[in-house]
Protein backbone atom coordinates (compact mmCIF):
# COMPACT_ATOMS: atom_id res chain seq x y z
CA UNK A 1 0.00 0.00 0.00
CA UNK A 2 1.19 3.49 -0.84
CA UNK A 3 0.74 5.36 2.42
CA UNK A 4 1.26 8.75 0.84
CA UNK A 5 -1.29 8.37 -1.86
CA UNK A 6 -3.82 7.16 0.70
CA UNK A 7 -3.15 10.18 2.91
CA UNK A 8 -3.48 12.52 -0.06
CA UNK A 9 -6.79 10.89 -0.89
CA UNK A 10 -7.98 11.35 2.69
CA UNK A 11 -7.20 15.04 2.52
CA UNK A 12 -8.74 15.44 -0.89
CA UNK A 13 -11.94 13.64 -0.04
CA UNK A 14 -12.37 15.72 3.07
CA UNK A 15 -11.67 18.95 1.32
CA UNK A 16 -14.09 21.65 1.99
CA UNK A 17 -15.09 22.32 -1.59
CA UNK A 18 -16.80 18.95 -1.76
CA UNK A 19 -19.43 20.16 0.59
CA UNK A 20 -19.62 23.71 -0.50
CA UNK A 21 -23.35 23.57 -0.17
CA UNK A 22 -23.23 22.57 3.46
CA UNK A 23 -20.64 25.23 4.05
CA UNK A 24 -22.91 27.83 2.49
CA UNK A 25 -25.69 26.79 4.83
CA UNK A 26 -23.37 27.29 7.78
CA UNK A 27 -22.31 30.68 6.53
CA UNK A 28 -25.91 31.68 6.07
CA UNK A 29 -26.89 30.55 9.55
CA UNK A 30 -23.83 32.18 11.04
CA UNK A 31 -24.83 35.46 9.41
CA UNK A 32 -28.36 35.09 10.74
CA UNK A 33 -27.10 34.61 14.28
CA UNK A 34 -24.62 37.46 13.86
CA UNK A 35 -27.42 39.78 12.75
CA UNK A 36 -29.63 38.68 15.62
CA UNK A 37 -26.85 39.49 18.11
CA UNK A 38 -26.22 42.85 16.52
CA UNK A 39 -29.93 43.68 16.52
CA UNK A 40 -30.26 42.71 20.15
CA UNK A 41 -27.13 44.35 21.50
CA UNK A 42 -26.67 47.26 19.14
CA UNK A 43 -23.67 49.38 20.05
CA UNK A 44 -22.91 47.15 23.03
CA UNK A 45 -21.34 44.58 20.75
CA UNK A 46 -18.52 44.87 18.23
CA UNK A 47 -18.91 42.99 14.98
CA UNK A 48 -19.14 39.27 15.78
CA UNK A 49 -16.70 37.23 13.67
CA UNK A 50 -16.09 33.64 12.79
CA UNK A 51 -13.07 31.98 14.35
CA UNK A 52 -13.91 28.44 13.38
CA UNK A 53 -11.65 26.31 11.32
CA UNK A 54 -13.05 27.49 8.03
CA UNK A 55 -11.46 30.86 8.71
CA UNK A 56 -8.26 29.16 9.66
CA UNK A 57 -8.08 27.33 6.40
CA UNK A 58 -7.72 23.86 7.82
CA UNK A 59 -11.33 22.79 7.84
CA UNK A 60 -12.23 19.28 6.91
CA UNK A 61 -15.62 18.74 5.49
CA UNK A 62 -17.23 16.14 7.66
CA UNK A 63 -17.69 18.74 10.36
CA UNK A 64 -17.42 22.47 10.36
CA UNK A 65 -16.24 24.34 13.41
CA UNK A 66 -18.25 27.48 13.34
CA UNK A 67 -17.34 29.59 16.32
CA UNK A 68 -18.98 32.96 16.26
CA UNK A 69 -17.03 35.18 18.62
CA UNK A 70 -19.18 37.95 19.95
CA UNK A 71 -17.06 40.78 21.42
CA UNK A 72 -19.02 42.81 23.95
CA UNK A 73 -18.17 46.21 25.32
CA UNK A 74 -16.92 46.35 28.87
CA UNK A 75 -20.12 47.99 30.14
CA UNK A 76 -22.54 46.04 27.96
CA UNK A 77 -23.98 44.30 31.00
CA UNK A 78 -23.68 47.20 33.39
CA UNK A 79 -20.49 48.74 34.70
CA UNK A 80 -20.33 46.14 37.47
CA UNK A 81 -21.52 43.28 35.29
CA UNK A 82 -19.66 40.01 35.63
CA UNK A 83 -18.57 37.65 32.86
CA UNK A 84 -21.02 35.13 34.24
CA UNK A 85 -23.82 37.64 33.77
CA UNK A 86 -22.68 38.22 30.20
CA UNK A 87 -22.65 34.51 29.52
CA UNK A 88 -26.07 33.94 31.08
CA UNK A 89 -27.62 36.93 29.31
CA UNK A 90 -26.41 35.77 25.92
CA UNK A 91 -27.59 32.26 26.68
CA UNK A 92 -31.05 33.53 27.64
CA UNK A 93 -31.27 35.61 24.52
CA UNK A 94 -30.22 32.76 22.21
CA UNK A 95 -32.40 30.27 24.03
CA UNK A 96 -35.55 32.34 23.61
CA UNK A 97 -34.72 33.22 20.06
CA UNK A 98 -33.86 29.71 18.84
CA UNK A 99 -35.49 27.24 21.24
CA UNK A 100 -38.07 26.20 18.63
CA UNK A 101 -35.61 25.55 15.85
CA UNK A 102 -32.49 24.41 17.63
CA UNK A 103 -31.00 22.68 20.59
CA UNK A 104 -29.44 25.46 22.66
CA UNK A 105 -26.86 24.37 25.18
CA UNK A 106 -24.23 25.73 27.50
CA UNK A 107 -20.73 24.56 26.62
CA UNK A 108 -17.22 25.18 27.93
CA UNK A 109 -16.85 28.79 26.87
CA UNK A 110 -19.56 28.98 24.25
CA UNK A 111 -23.27 28.52 23.71
CA UNK A 112 -24.02 25.80 21.20
CA UNK A 113 -26.80 26.15 18.70
CA UNK A 114 -27.56 22.89 17.00
CA UNK A 115 -30.28 23.48 14.46
CA UNK A 116 -32.69 20.64 13.88
CA UNK A 117 -32.00 18.56 10.80
CA UNK A 118 -33.25 20.34 7.72
CA UNK A 119 -35.04 18.86 4.72
CA UNK A 120 -31.74 17.82 3.14
CA UNK A 121 -30.80 15.92 6.28
CA UNK A 122 -28.15 18.46 7.20
CA UNK A 123 -27.46 19.59 10.71
CA UNK A 124 -26.03 23.05 11.18
CA UNK A 125 -24.11 23.81 14.34
CA UNK A 126 -22.89 27.22 15.39
CA UNK A 127 -21.08 27.95 18.62
CA UNK A 128 -21.46 31.46 19.95
CA UNK A 129 -18.51 32.55 22.09
CA UNK A 130 -19.38 35.60 24.20
CA UNK A 131 -16.34 37.65 25.14
CA UNK A 132 -15.86 41.01 26.78
CA UNK A 133 -13.20 43.61 26.20
CA UNK A 134 -10.87 44.18 29.16
CA UNK A 135 -11.59 47.88 29.52
CA UNK A 136 -14.11 50.14 27.90
CA UNK A 137 -13.13 50.79 24.24
CA UNK A 138 -9.91 48.80 24.54
CA UNK A 139 -10.92 46.06 22.10
CA UNK A 140 -10.18 48.26 19.12
CA UNK A 141 -6.55 48.48 20.26
CA UNK A 142 -5.65 45.03 21.49
CA UNK A 143 -8.54 42.79 20.40
CA UNK A 144 -8.28 40.95 23.69
CA UNK A 145 -11.38 39.44 25.22
CA UNK A 146 -12.30 37.83 28.50
CA UNK A 147 -14.31 34.68 28.13
CA UNK A 148 -16.39 32.98 30.76
CA UNK A 149 -15.61 29.35 31.53
CA UNK A 150 -18.96 27.70 32.01
CA UNK A 151 -17.69 24.36 33.08
CA UNK A 152 -14.36 22.86 33.99
CA UNK A 153 -12.23 21.49 31.25
CA UNK A 154 -8.66 20.33 31.39
CA UNK A 155 -7.06 22.06 34.34
CA UNK A 156 -9.19 25.18 33.94
CA UNK A 157 -11.86 25.64 36.57
CA UNK A 158 -15.52 26.34 35.98
CA UNK A 159 -16.54 29.89 36.75
CA UNK A 160 -13.04 31.15 36.15
CA UNK A 161 -12.69 34.39 34.29
CA UNK A 162 -9.05 34.24 33.47
CA UNK A 163 -9.06 33.15 29.87
CA UNK A 164 -8.10 36.01 27.69
CA UNK A 165 -7.19 35.54 24.08
CA UNK A 166 -6.62 37.66 21.10
CA UNK A 167 -8.68 35.43 18.89
CA UNK A 168 -7.81 37.35 15.75
CA UNK A 169 -4.12 36.73 16.22
CA UNK A 170 -4.76 33.04 16.74
CA UNK A 171 -6.42 33.02 13.40
CA UNK A 172 -3.64 34.98 11.76
CA UNK A 173 -0.91 32.88 13.31
CA UNK A 174 -2.29 29.69 11.89
CA UNK A 175 -3.00 31.26 8.53
CA UNK A 176 0.51 32.64 8.30
CA UNK A 177 2.23 29.48 9.37
CA UNK A 178 0.10 27.37 7.13
CA UNK A 179 1.06 29.55 4.20
CA UNK A 180 4.73 29.62 5.05
CA UNK A 181 5.28 25.90 5.31
CA UNK A 182 3.21 25.67 2.20
CA UNK A 183 1.03 22.65 2.42
CA UNK A 184 2.66 20.47 5.01
CA UNK A 185 1.32 21.91 8.25
CA UNK A 186 -2.10 22.37 6.80
CA UNK A 187 -2.23 18.81 5.58
CA UNK A 188 -1.09 17.39 8.90
CA UNK A 189 -3.65 19.47 10.77
CA UNK A 190 -6.35 18.26 8.42
CA UNK A 191 -5.31 14.67 8.96
CA UNK A 192 -5.29 15.08 12.74
CA UNK A 193 -8.80 16.51 12.57
CA UNK A 194 -9.92 13.57 10.46
CA UNK A 195 -8.49 11.28 13.11
CA UNK A 196 -10.11 13.28 15.94
CA UNK A 197 -13.48 12.98 14.21
CA UNK A 198 -13.16 9.21 14.15
CA UNK A 199 -12.93 9.36 17.94
CA UNK A 200 -16.30 11.00 18.50
CA UNK A 201 -16.29 13.38 21.39
CA UNK A 202 -12.56 13.59 22.03
CA UNK A 203 -11.33 16.01 24.70
CA UNK A 204 -8.55 17.49 22.57
CA UNK A 205 -9.64 20.71 20.95
CA UNK A 206 -8.95 21.37 17.29
CA UNK A 207 -7.03 24.46 18.25
CA UNK A 208 -4.80 22.33 20.45
CA UNK A 209 -4.02 19.99 17.56
CA UNK A 210 -3.25 22.96 15.35
CA UNK A 211 -0.83 24.47 17.83
CA UNK A 212 0.90 21.24 18.68
CA UNK A 213 1.44 20.52 14.99
CA UNK A 214 3.00 23.93 14.55
CA UNK A 215 5.14 23.39 17.63
CA UNK A 216 6.28 19.99 16.34
CA UNK A 217 7.38 21.66 13.11
CA UNK A 218 9.21 24.31 15.14
CA UNK A 219 10.99 21.85 17.40
CA UNK A 220 11.53 18.73 15.42
CA UNK A 221 13.20 17.87 12.20
CA UNK A 222 10.09 17.28 10.15
CA UNK A 223 11.00 16.31 6.64
CA UNK A 224 10.31 13.70 4.02
CA UNK A 225 7.05 12.77 2.39
CA UNK A 226 3.59 13.28 3.83
CA UNK A 227 3.62 10.06 5.81
CA UNK A 228 7.11 10.80 7.21
CA UNK A 229 5.91 14.19 8.36
CA UNK A 230 2.68 12.90 9.84
CA UNK A 231 4.61 10.16 11.63
CA UNK A 232 7.08 12.69 13.04
CA UNK A 233 4.25 14.84 14.39
CA UNK A 234 2.51 11.82 15.95
CA UNK A 235 5.81 10.83 17.57
CA UNK A 236 6.32 14.36 18.80
CA UNK A 237 2.93 14.33 20.50
CA UNK A 238 3.53 10.87 21.92
CA UNK A 239 6.92 11.81 23.36
CA UNK A 240 6.19 15.29 24.67
CA UNK A 241 2.61 15.75 25.72
CA UNK A 242 2.95 14.07 29.11
CA UNK A 243 6.16 15.84 30.09
CA UNK A 244 5.42 17.94 33.13
CA UNK A 245 7.16 20.95 31.62
CA UNK A 246 5.38 20.71 28.31
CA UNK A 247 3.60 23.95 27.38
CA UNK A 248 1.61 25.07 24.41
CA UNK A 249 1.57 28.83 24.33
CA UNK A 250 -1.44 30.53 22.86
CA UNK A 251 -0.09 32.89 20.17
CA UNK A 252 -2.93 35.24 21.07
CA UNK A 253 -1.67 35.51 24.62
CA UNK A 254 1.47 33.88 25.88
CA UNK A 255 0.16 33.68 29.43
CA UNK A 256 -2.44 31.26 28.14
CA UNK A 257 -1.19 27.70 28.10
CA UNK A 258 -3.27 25.41 25.92
CA UNK A 259 -1.65 22.45 27.61
CA UNK A 260 -3.94 23.32 30.51
CA UNK A 261 -6.98 22.52 28.42
CA UNK A 262 -6.31 18.82 28.99
CA UNK A 263 -6.18 17.06 32.32
CA UNK A 264 -3.23 14.81 33.08
CA UNK A 265 -5.22 11.70 32.34
CA UNK A 266 -6.44 13.17 29.06
CA UNK A 267 -2.81 13.83 28.15
CA UNK A 268 -1.97 10.22 29.00
CA UNK A 269 -4.80 9.09 26.79
CA UNK A 270 -3.58 11.24 23.91
CA UNK A 271 0.00 9.96 24.25
CA UNK A 272 -1.30 6.41 24.40
CA UNK A 273 -3.49 6.86 21.36
CA UNK A 274 -0.50 8.18 19.44
CA UNK A 275 1.62 5.24 20.55
CA UNK A 276 -1.03 2.69 19.60
CA UNK A 277 -1.64 4.31 16.29
CA UNK A 278 2.05 4.33 15.42
CA UNK A 279 2.49 0.73 16.56
CA UNK A 280 -0.51 -0.55 14.61
CA UNK A 281 0.55 1.22 11.44
CA UNK A 282 4.05 -0.13 11.85
CA UNK A 283 2.64 -3.65 12.09
CA UNK A 284 0.53 -3.21 9.02
CA UNK A 285 0.30 -0.29 6.62
CA UNK A 286 -3.36 -1.03 6.00
CA UNK A 287 -4.18 0.09 9.53
CA UNK A 288 -3.54 3.62 8.39
CA UNK A 289 -6.98 3.48 6.79
CA UNK A 290 -8.62 2.83 10.14
CA UNK A 291 -7.15 5.93 11.68
CA UNK A 292 -7.39 8.14 8.62
CA UNK A 293 -10.43 7.03 6.66
CA UNK A 294 -11.51 8.55 3.41
CA UNK A 295 -14.59 10.70 3.63
CA UNK A 296 -17.51 8.31 3.15
CA UNK A 297 -19.57 11.19 1.83
CA UNK A 298 -17.21 11.49 -1.10
CA UNK A 299 -19.12 9.31 -3.51
CA UNK A 300 -17.52 7.17 -6.16
CA UNK A 301 -19.60 8.88 -8.80
CA UNK A 302 -17.70 12.07 -8.08
CA UNK A 303 -14.86 10.45 -9.89
CA UNK A 304 -14.64 11.27 -13.56
CA UNK A 305 -16.57 14.44 -13.12
CA UNK A 306 -15.32 17.95 -13.28
CA UNK A 307 -15.48 19.49 -9.89
CA UNK A 308 -17.09 22.83 -9.29
CA UNK A 309 -17.73 24.61 -6.07
CA UNK A 310 -20.02 27.41 -7.04
CA UNK A 311 -17.55 30.26 -7.05
CA UNK A 312 -16.36 31.95 -10.20
CA UNK A 313 -12.96 30.55 -11.22
CA UNK A 314 -10.33 33.19 -11.81
CA UNK A 315 -6.94 32.66 -13.45
CA UNK A 316 -3.86 33.22 -11.30
CA UNK A 317 -2.37 36.61 -12.17
CA UNK A 318 0.90 35.46 -13.65
CA UNK A 319 1.64 32.08 -15.12
CA UNK A 320 4.70 30.64 -16.83
CA UNK A 321 4.75 27.96 -19.45
CA UNK A 322 7.67 26.29 -21.15
CA UNK B 1 -14.72 13.24 -18.36
CA UNK B 2 -14.64 14.53 -21.83
CA UNK B 3 -14.18 17.76 -23.62
CA UNK B 4 -15.41 19.51 -26.69
CA UNK B 5 -14.08 22.47 -28.61
CA UNK B 6 -15.16 23.71 -31.99
CA UNK B 7 -12.79 23.35 -34.89
CA UNK B 8 -13.27 27.00 -35.67
CA UNK B 9 -11.97 28.00 -32.26
CA UNK B 10 -9.04 25.60 -32.49
CA UNK B 11 -8.10 26.86 -35.95
CA UNK B 12 -8.21 30.38 -34.58
CA UNK B 13 -5.82 29.42 -31.78
CA UNK B 14 -3.41 27.82 -34.27
CA UNK B 15 -3.49 30.94 -36.42
CA UNK B 16 -2.88 33.23 -33.45
CA UNK B 17 -0.10 30.97 -32.24
CA UNK B 18 1.60 30.80 -35.60
CA UNK B 19 1.56 34.59 -35.96
CA UNK B 20 4.03 34.70 -33.06
CA UNK B 21 6.47 32.22 -34.58
CA UNK B 22 9.20 31.44 -33.54
CA UNK B 23 7.97 32.37 -30.07
CA UNK B 24 5.45 30.59 -27.93
CA UNK B 25 2.07 32.18 -27.43
CA UNK B 26 -1.13 31.41 -25.56
CA UNK B 27 -4.05 32.55 -23.49
CA UNK B 28 -6.77 31.36 -21.20
CA UNK B 29 -9.62 29.07 -22.11
CA UNK B 30 -13.25 29.88 -21.43
CA UNK B 31 -16.05 27.36 -21.27
CA UNK B 32 -18.63 25.60 -19.17
CA UNK B 33 -19.39 22.14 -17.82
CA UNK B 34 -22.42 20.08 -18.70
CA UNK B 35 -25.15 19.80 -16.08
CA UNK B 36 -23.81 16.48 -14.79
CA UNK B 37 -20.22 17.75 -14.89
CA UNK B 38 -19.04 15.04 -17.25
CA UNK B 39 -18.47 17.26 -20.31
CA UNK B 40 -16.45 20.40 -20.72
CA UNK B 41 -17.35 22.68 -23.58
CA UNK B 42 -14.55 25.05 -24.43
CA UNK B 43 -16.19 28.03 -26.05
CA UNK B 44 -13.58 30.73 -26.42
CA UNK B 45 -10.19 32.12 -25.55
CA UNK B 46 -9.13 35.37 -23.99
CA UNK B 47 -5.70 36.57 -25.03
CA UNK B 48 -3.46 38.40 -22.59
CA UNK B 49 -2.82 42.06 -23.25
CA UNK B 50 0.70 41.75 -21.93
CA UNK B 51 3.01 38.75 -22.00
CA UNK B 52 6.64 37.74 -22.34
CA UNK B 53 7.61 35.05 -24.79
CA UNK B 54 10.55 33.26 -26.32
CA UNK B 55 10.90 30.09 -28.34
CA UNK B 56 10.80 28.04 -25.14
CA UNK B 57 8.80 30.11 -22.72
CA UNK B 58 5.60 32.02 -22.35
CA UNK B 59 4.50 34.16 -19.44
CA UNK B 60 1.06 35.65 -19.53
CA UNK B 61 -0.51 38.28 -17.31
CA UNK B 62 -4.20 38.68 -16.56
CA UNK B 63 -4.36 42.27 -17.71
CA UNK B 64 -7.79 42.84 -19.18
CA UNK B 65 -8.75 39.21 -18.65
CA UNK B 66 -10.74 39.53 -15.43
CA UNK B 67 -13.06 42.16 -16.84
CA UNK B 68 -13.75 40.06 -19.91
CA UNK B 69 -14.43 36.99 -17.76
CA UNK B 70 -17.13 38.97 -15.99
CA UNK B 71 -18.90 39.40 -19.31
CA UNK B 72 -18.71 35.69 -20.15
CA UNK B 73 -20.11 34.86 -16.76
CA UNK B 74 -23.29 36.79 -17.51
CA UNK B 75 -24.01 34.73 -20.59
CA UNK B 76 -26.27 31.70 -20.72
CA UNK B 77 -24.89 29.21 -20.00
CA UNK B 78 -22.48 30.95 -17.67
CA UNK B 79 -18.98 30.66 -19.06
CA UNK B 80 -15.87 30.90 -16.99
CA UNK B 81 -12.17 30.26 -16.79
CA UNK B 82 -11.50 26.57 -17.41
CA UNK B 83 -7.83 26.40 -18.29
CA UNK B 84 -4.92 27.59 -20.36
CA UNK B 85 -3.44 27.08 -23.79
CA UNK B 86 -0.07 27.78 -25.35
CA UNK B 87 2.02 26.75 -28.31
CA UNK B 88 5.17 24.70 -28.68
CA UNK B 89 6.68 25.94 -31.95
CA UNK B 90 8.59 23.25 -33.84
CA UNK B 91 7.87 20.85 -31.05
CA UNK B 92 5.44 18.20 -29.81
CA UNK B 93 2.49 19.02 -27.52
CA UNK B 94 4.06 17.38 -24.49
CA UNK B 95 3.91 19.39 -21.26
CA UNK B 96 7.20 20.67 -19.91
CA UNK B 97 7.95 20.71 -16.20
CA UNK B 98 7.14 24.42 -16.24
CA UNK B 99 3.74 23.59 -17.72
CA UNK B 100 3.03 21.11 -14.97
CA UNK B 101 4.00 23.53 -12.25
CA UNK B 102 1.73 26.12 -13.88
CA UNK B 103 -1.15 23.71 -13.39
CA UNK B 104 -0.08 23.21 -9.81
CA UNK B 105 -0.16 26.95 -9.35
CA UNK B 106 -3.76 26.97 -10.57
CA UNK B 107 -4.82 24.19 -8.22
CA UNK B 108 -3.17 25.86 -5.27
CA UNK B 109 -4.52 29.29 -6.06
CA UNK B 110 -7.51 29.88 -3.80
CA UNK B 111 -9.08 32.38 -6.17
CA UNK B 112 -8.79 30.08 -9.13
CA UNK B 113 -10.99 27.53 -7.33
CA UNK B 114 -10.59 25.25 -10.28
CA UNK B 115 -10.10 21.60 -9.40
CA UNK B 116 -9.71 20.32 -12.94
CA UNK B 117 -7.94 22.91 -15.05
CA UNK B 118 -7.47 22.01 -18.68
CA UNK B 119 -4.22 22.54 -20.49
CA UNK B 120 -4.12 22.70 -24.27
CA UNK B 121 -0.74 22.58 -25.93
CA UNK B 122 -0.50 23.19 -29.63
CA UNK B 123 2.65 21.68 -31.04
CA UNK B 124 3.23 22.79 -34.59
CA UNK B 125 5.74 22.90 -37.37
CA UNK B 126 5.48 24.02 -40.98
CA UNK B 127 3.99 20.70 -41.93
CA UNK B 128 1.68 19.73 -39.16
CA UNK B 129 -0.27 20.71 -36.08
CA UNK B 130 -0.74 18.50 -33.02
CA UNK B 131 -3.17 19.23 -30.24
CA UNK B 132 -2.46 17.96 -26.77
CA UNK B 133 -5.43 18.30 -24.42
CA UNK B 134 -4.70 17.62 -20.77
CA UNK B 135 -6.72 17.80 -17.59
CA UNK B 136 -5.58 17.84 -14.01
CA UNK B 137 -7.50 15.28 -12.01
CA UNK B 138 -6.77 14.05 -8.50
CA UNK B 139 -3.12 15.01 -8.41
CA UNK B 140 -2.32 13.76 -11.87
CA UNK B 141 -2.24 15.10 -15.35
CA UNK B 142 -4.27 13.12 -17.87
CA UNK B 143 -4.23 13.43 -21.60
CA UNK B 144 -7.54 13.23 -23.40
CA UNK B 145 -7.58 10.52 -26.00
ZN1 LIG C 1 4.64 24.21 -22.72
Amino acid sequence: MDKNSHLETVIRTHQITKEKELLNKHIQKKNEVKNALEDEYGSNVYAPFNSGSYEKNTAINTKFDFDLVSPFRRNAFGSGGTLKEMYEAVYDFLFHKYKNVAEVRKQKVSIGLEFYTDSDGDKIKIDVVPGRELNQDQYKDDENLNLFVYYKYGNIDAGSERIKTNVQSQINNIKERANKEKDSIRKIIRLLKVWKNTKGNYPTKSFFLELITIKAFDKGNITGNLWDKLKAVLEYIRDNITNSDFTLKDPGNSSNDLADTLTDSEKDQLANDMKNMLDRIKENDENLKTYFPENPKFKEEDKNRYKTNGSIPMPPPKLNFG
Amino acid sequence: MSLEAHEELLNGLVEKGKSHYPNEFGGILVGYYSQDNTYLHITDTILPKTFKASKFSFERSTKGIERKLGIYYKEIPKQFYVGEWHTHPDNSPIPSLTDISALNAIINNQDACLANPVLLIIGYSKRKVDFGFYVWFENKLYRYE
